[in-house]
């Protein structure tokens, strides 16, 4: 007896009733959701969902270093605390964001816009003086041009550590400028083979 | 205590590198008065667009050292697919294990306490010379290496010249 009590139109019933219990379920809730979201402004489901570009313009002023893609990531997932993305940043364990992860509200302050706009389209320009004015070298580049005809073999940087820690530091330095001149001293010559 | 550790540590490391470095590598704390900010001098690999060139980086190391990376930042103007705009480095040598929730690295490439400066300074020199397109860190610097490599290697050319002063 127990299989008549599955019949074709009790089936069908029970189909019907699962159809529309799995609708009622998982589609009325967005569609009321999104009434909502239009009438309210929408405040709470982005919270829910998104961050706040404020928070993540406050954290990226902070560290310049850290990616607005990763602070996003970090503060979408610790549900918006700005304090514990900080504290992650600062540790150093802030995570890069997955490839999947697609940044949703990136509407960042204009602040933000013009700092990223200046930065993609001026790849090209120097952002740092070079290393001849940084390490103050302009009076040995001189030296070494007036020096030039003779094209003396570069002087052997000492190598060796040195007990006394001034002596170390200084000897770190000769040998810090001595690379930067002879990297610039082999380009010269570089050029000059090429040019004749 | 900790702070004690990491310093001893980053000054035998300090003696080791200057006693035996590299070739085309120097680093060492900025001001020994502060042992967890170092100055690095890179070369540009030999066969690559960034040939002759040098390229100063500062690298900063946590109070917690070894057992964390340090985070590595170029000083000068460095267009390439794994340097974020900033100047910040990114390889995965330079990743604690478990950073990566995706997967793409090995444990092994990355950072652990048996690695040291004298490695990283050595993995970047070959991230210069081979680009590791998967996690591209500037995306556009990915896409011209990717897609119009003439233009990025002149960009680069440009940039070491600029560097030395020429």
């Amino acid at each position: 007896m127990a299989e008549q009590t599955l019949s074709i139109p009790q089936l069908i019933a029970v189909g019907l009733i699962g159809f529309f219990l799995i609708r009622w379920l998982f589609f009325s809730p967005s569609s009321n959701a999104g009434n909502r979201n239009a009438q309210a402004s929408g405040a709470r489901q982005t919270a829910a969902r998104r961050v706040d570009p404020q928070q993540v313009e406050q954290v990226a002023q902070m560290f310049p270093q850290a990616s607005r893609r990763d602070i996003q990531w970090d503060l979408q997932r610790n549900g918006g605390s700005v304090a514990a993305t900080v504290e992650r940043v600062l540790s150093g364990r802030l995570e890069m964001a997955p490839p999947s992860f697609q940044p949703l509200n990136l509407t960042p302050s204009p602040v933000a816009i013009a700092t990223t706009t200046s930065r993609t389209s001026t790849p090209h320009k120097a952002k740092y003086p070079d290393l001849i004015t940084r390490y103050n070298l302009g009076s040995r580049v001189k030296a070494t041009e007036a020096a030039a005809s003779s094209t003396s073999p570069a002087p052997a940087s000492k190598q060796g550590w040195s007990q006394n820690k001034t002596e170390r530091q200084s000897l770190m330095q000769q040998r810090k400028e001595e690379m930067i001149l002879a990297a610039r001293r082999k380009m010269e010559d570089k050029d000059k083979q090429k040019a004749p | 205590m900790s702070a004690s550790v990491a310093a001893k540590r980053l000054f035998q490391e300090y003696r080791l590198l200057t006693n035996d470095p590299p070739e085309g590598i120097m680093a060492g704390p900025v001001n020994e008065d502060d042992l967890f900010s170092w100055e690095a001098l890179i070369q540009g690999p030999e066969g690559t667009p960034f040939e002759g060139g040098v390229f100063p980086a500062i690298l900063t190391f946590p109070k917690d050292y070894p057992l964390a990376p340090p985070t590595m930042k170029f000083t000068c103007d460095l267009w390439h697919p794994n340097v974020y705009p900033s100047g910040l480095v990114c390889i995965s040598i330079l990743h604690a294990p478990g950073d990566d929730p995706n997967h793409y690295e090995h444990a092994s490439e990355r950072w652990s306490p048996i690695q040291s400066v004298e490695k990283i300074l050595i993995s970047v020199m070959s991230m210069l010379a081979e680009p590791n397109d998967e996690s591209p860190a500037n995306v556009e610097a990915a896409k011209m290496w990717r897609e119009r490599r003439k233009e990025y290697e002149e960009l680069v050319r440009q940039n070491v010249r600029r560097g030395l002063g020429l």
